[in-house]
């Protein structure tokens, strides 16, 4: 492959790298999950790592800061080598690691969080105001206002991807990696972050970044280093490459133009009927999704679209209001969970990982749990018949490895969304929920969903998607309705929807459906 | 209702013809550590390895005598544990009120066979032991109390009731009656309560493995709320699994009992962490979500014989309590590693 500099160019302010690791090769088993990867970060430097779930990507993070062993390579800090799989050397050393998945406490403070794993003592006791001088100042290195005594479970999801980053920064890194930090934040919070990034480099701190979204490299990036079934392809300076050479690197070949195709929608009649709902953070909401019809809901994170679908669902108790379900001339009363389920929805929840998938259990398993009844003969499971399903579900939404006796929790993040769209698909719902139905998953996979879920619609089921990505509620809904406090604050037709548009809705700037003025990407923290 | 009724099968051609699979190379087994392997297999090789041990260095192991005693020993207590796995696997740690219930049977079983007949005798053991297990059942899946504060009060009332009761006196079934028929029979050399041992392990094994109940127990202890978000009524997981605990309770009572044709409120102390030590040995993760009851029967297997070689060897009951509680931690230890390596 193409050598590594080990003396970068004109990419950052230094030139001696802080980490250069060289070499690395980990496997899983059968999957070389990184293979023969060197890369080498400069002092003041964002460098993006790209490749499509499963390229290897969080495993290399992983190796550089000592959460894992690689199997041979090593790492070397101002060209001291670390001790292998030893996260405190690497901490020491100066890498920090913010999580693809959120790692924090909930059930603790901000402050108890962010010096979590150093929390400082006097004498044996924790020094109270030792760690709340330490996160104020972190939080204030990264310039976000957020109350230090406040749980993390009363905060969004946003809030605590900043406590997150915050509780990196606090250790005082001289190498923050980022692992899809953006994944969950809506464009404005991303933009805030992003910039934050940008100050950080500036005063000479060495990021590595991983991200899904093109457009995020290509504005704070200065190289991208591809990654492709664990190989190293490329590393390129942003300056010298464009989007499309990156994905074409990333996938190994031209990605068909699907993004931004329009499906000539046909809506039939009402399938699902919401009423004057009401439940924590939902303040009365009326909604109607029709037979072939896909009905996107903006808004920022934390606006409580996910809490009004689990309302319409009855997954989360509802205060008040009324939810029906209408096909062949029957009308379903949705008065609990079971009974929506069972009456034809399918949901696709927003945490895969705590309430999507069995993660110690194979795809096979996990794809059987909502297809039991339909997969069984009185109530013994049918054995054959269940591998031949799960085989041919992981088959269309494209699952790598296509191994589906494997666990789900060893699969790459992306991969664990494409199982959890699979149990539902297989089910065949006449009405289907869906709640970032792509958070985590890579361009192509994103269209393959995409993809996927216009054919649902097209089959004639009612088809209702939460998405924080604006491009892709702009690309997937027939209507999109803006919630913001819990309320519906406007409703958008294919012709009238535009980021702009969604923007003002969604974060208040301006009120009624022809929002025109330009948006803020202000974050109020 | 109806739309429970099959969904279609095969997912459209089109769709299945537009995803190629991905040609992989070789996605075969992934690295597995010594801990893991331990967890995994660990148990077949040293329940041989100390039978294999036991048969040559220890006098009187590998006679006919001995080995059926150690299977009329063993056969209550497994029969509680190989229920008792369906507790551990929905990832509800264990019951403790088996002890309760065991007894419970046992006195029950002859008592009331005493007083009304046999019959009416097995009607009352079993209305209790569902009683039992809806009442752990109830508090644990549908009020969300945790399994072990409940089932160590349940022991309270229910070895509390028993006592008060019975007075605390111990019971005799007459010498010819159907209870000591039961425990005297043997086909060739095996005894009955063997028979009922391995014939209630087939049992739950199929259970576990084949039904949607069983296969829903695995998932809800591998994942509750991903379980309930399938539309499953995980309240009627978990009282399932402490309903089957109950009745394989029930069972190990009855063949206690039947044994030495006696019962008492106290002939079953120890049998909650007993049945547990071979559940986990097993390697029945007490995580939940993993496990399986044939693997309980060899944990029983492991641990009878080495309770069986202790005793031979002369060595006294605290010893043998210090082994079990060293066992128990040496699993739990392993699972845990093995645990945290598969997930890393
Ligand atoms: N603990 C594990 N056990 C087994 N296989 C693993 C484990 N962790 C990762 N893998 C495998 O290693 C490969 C690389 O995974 P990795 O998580 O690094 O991908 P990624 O590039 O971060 O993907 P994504 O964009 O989806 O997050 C995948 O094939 C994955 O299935
Ligand atoms: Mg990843």
């Amino acid at each position: 492959m193409s050598e590594q500099p080990t003396v970068a160019s004109d990419a950052g302010v230094g030139t001696r790298p802080v980490v250069d690791a060289r070499n690395i090769s980990k496997a899983f088993g059968g999957v070389q999950a990184v293979d023969d990867v060197s890369l080498a970060v400069v002092p003041g430097e964002i460098h993006a790592v790209v490749g499509e779930n499963g390229a290897g990507k969080s495993t290399l993070m992983r190796t550089l800061s000592g959460i894992i062993a690689p199997d041979s390579g090593q790492v070397l800090v101002d060209g001291v080598a670390l001790q292998p799989g030893d996260t405190r050397a690497a901490l020491a050393a100066g890498i920090s690691l913010v999580h693809q998945e959120l790692s924090l406490v909930p059930e603790m403070t901000v402050a108890e969080n962010i010096v979590l794993g150093s929390t400082p003592t006097n004498g044996g006791f924790i020094d109270r105001r030792e760690q709340r001088r330490i996160a104020a100042e972190a939080l204030e290195e990264i310039g976000v206002t957020v109350d230090l005594d406040e749980l993390i479970s009363r905060l969004s999801m946003a809030l605590r991807q900043f406590v997150e980053i915050a509780r990196a920064v606090a250790r005082k890194p001289r190498v923050l990696i980022l692992d899809e930090p953006t994944a969950t934040l809506t464009p404005a919070e991303t933009d805030y972050l992003l910039d934050m990034l940008q100050r950080l480099a500036d005063r000479g701190l060495a990021i590595l970044y991983i991200s899904h979204r093109i457009p995020e490299i290509f504005r704070i990036g200065d190289r991208i280093t591809v990654l492709r079934d664990g190989q190293h392809v490329d590393t390129v300076d942003v300056a010298d490459t464009d989007p499309d050479a990156v994905v074409r690197m990333m996938v190994g070949r031209e990605l068909e133009a699907t993004l931004g195709e329009h499906r000539e929608a046909d809506p039939g009649e009402v399938i699902v009927s919401a009423k004057g709902i009401r439940a924590p953070g939902v303040n009365g909401i009326d909604l109607e999704v029709r037979a072939g019809e896909i009905v996107g809901l903006g808004g920022l994170v934390g606006a409580g679209r996910t809490e009004l679908v689990r309302a319409i669902l009855g997954a989360d108790p509802r205060t008040d209001g009324e939810v029906t379900l209408t096909y062949d001339g029957v009308t379903h009363r949705i008065n609990s969970y079971g009974a929506a389920i069972r009456a034809g929805f399918g949901y696709i929840p927003e945490e895969r990982r705590t309430d999507g998938l069995a993660l110690t259990m194979s795809v096979t398993d996990n794809i059987t749990l909502p297809n039991r009844r339909h997969l069984s003969r009185g109530t013994i499971l049918e054995r054959a018949r269940i591998k031949r399903f799960a085989a041919q579900l992981a088959d269309v939404v494209g699952l790598r490895p296509p191994d589906v006796s494997r666990e789900v929790g060893q699969f790459s993040g992306g991969n664990q969304q494409k199982v959890v769209l699979a149990k539902w698909l297989g089910r065949e719902p006449v009405a289907i929920v869906l709640d970032e139905p792509t958070r985590g998953v890579d361009v192509g996979a994103k269209a393959e969903i995409h993809r996927l879920v216009r054919e649902l619609a097209d089959d004639g089921k009612a088809v209702l998607v939460v998405s924080s990505d604006l491009p892709e509620l702009l690309e997937l809904s027939d209507t999109i309705h803006v919630v913001r406090d819990g309320r519906i604050m406007g409703t958008l037709d294919r012709a009238e929807a535009n980021e702009a548009a969604v923007m003002a809705l969604a974060s208040g700037q301006t009120a009624g459906t022809s929002a025109g003025s330009d948006t803020t990407s202000e974050v109020d923290a | 209702m109806m739309t429970d009724e099959p969904v279609a099968e095969t997912p459209s051609p089109d769709q299945a013809a537009a995803t190629t699979p991905a040609a992989e190379p070789g996605i075969e087994e992934r690295a597995v550590t010594v801990t893991e392997w331990m967890a995994d297999r660990g148990i077949f090789i040293f329940t041989a390895l100390l039978i294999l041990a036991a048969a040559v260095f220890i006098d009187g192991f590998a006679s006919l005598t001995n080995i059926t005693d150690v299977f009329n020993r063993a056969a209550p207590i497994g029969i509680v544990a190989v229920g008792m796995t369906f507790v551990v696997i929905s990832a509800n740690y264990l019951d403790l009120s088996v002890v309760a219930q065991v007894a419970t049977s046992a006195v029950v079983l002859i008592a009331v066979s005493n007083e009304y007949g046999f019959v009416l005798a097995i009607l009352a053991a079993i209305v209790i032991a569902l009683v039992y297990g809806f009442v752990n059942g109830v508090a644990v899946g549908v009020f969300k109390a945790n399994a072990v504060i409940v089932t160590l009060s349940t022991t309270f009332i229910g070895l509390g009731l028993l006592r008060w009761v019975s007075g605390g006196s111990i019971y005799f079934g007459p010498p010819d009656g159907p209870v000591r028929v039961f425990g005297s029979t043997r086909l060739g050399p095996i005894p009955l309560s063997m028979i009922v041992l391995v014939a209630m392990t087939l049992l739950l094994s199929f259970v576990l493995n084949r039904t949607t109940f069983g296969f829903l127990v695995k998932a809800y202890g591998s994942n509750r709320e991903a379980t309930r978000l399938t539309g499953a009524n995980t309240a009627m997981v978990v009282i399932g699994a402490f309903v089957i605990t109950a009745l394989a309770a029930m069972v190990g009572g009855f063949v206690l009992a039947a044994f030495s044709n006696t019962a008492v409120s106290s002939m079953s102390t120890g049998f909650d962490f007993r049945a547990l030590a071979a559940i986990i040995v097993g390697g029945t993760s007490v995580f939940g979500g993993r496990g399986s009851v044939m693997r309980t029967l060899l944990g029983v297997v492991f641990v009878s014989v080495l309770t069986n070689i202790m005793v031979l060897s002369g060595l006294g009951f605290g010893m043998q309590q210090m082994a079990i509680g060293l066992l128990i931690v040496a699993a739990v230890s392993v699972d845990a590693l093995a645990r945290k390596a598969g997930t890393s």
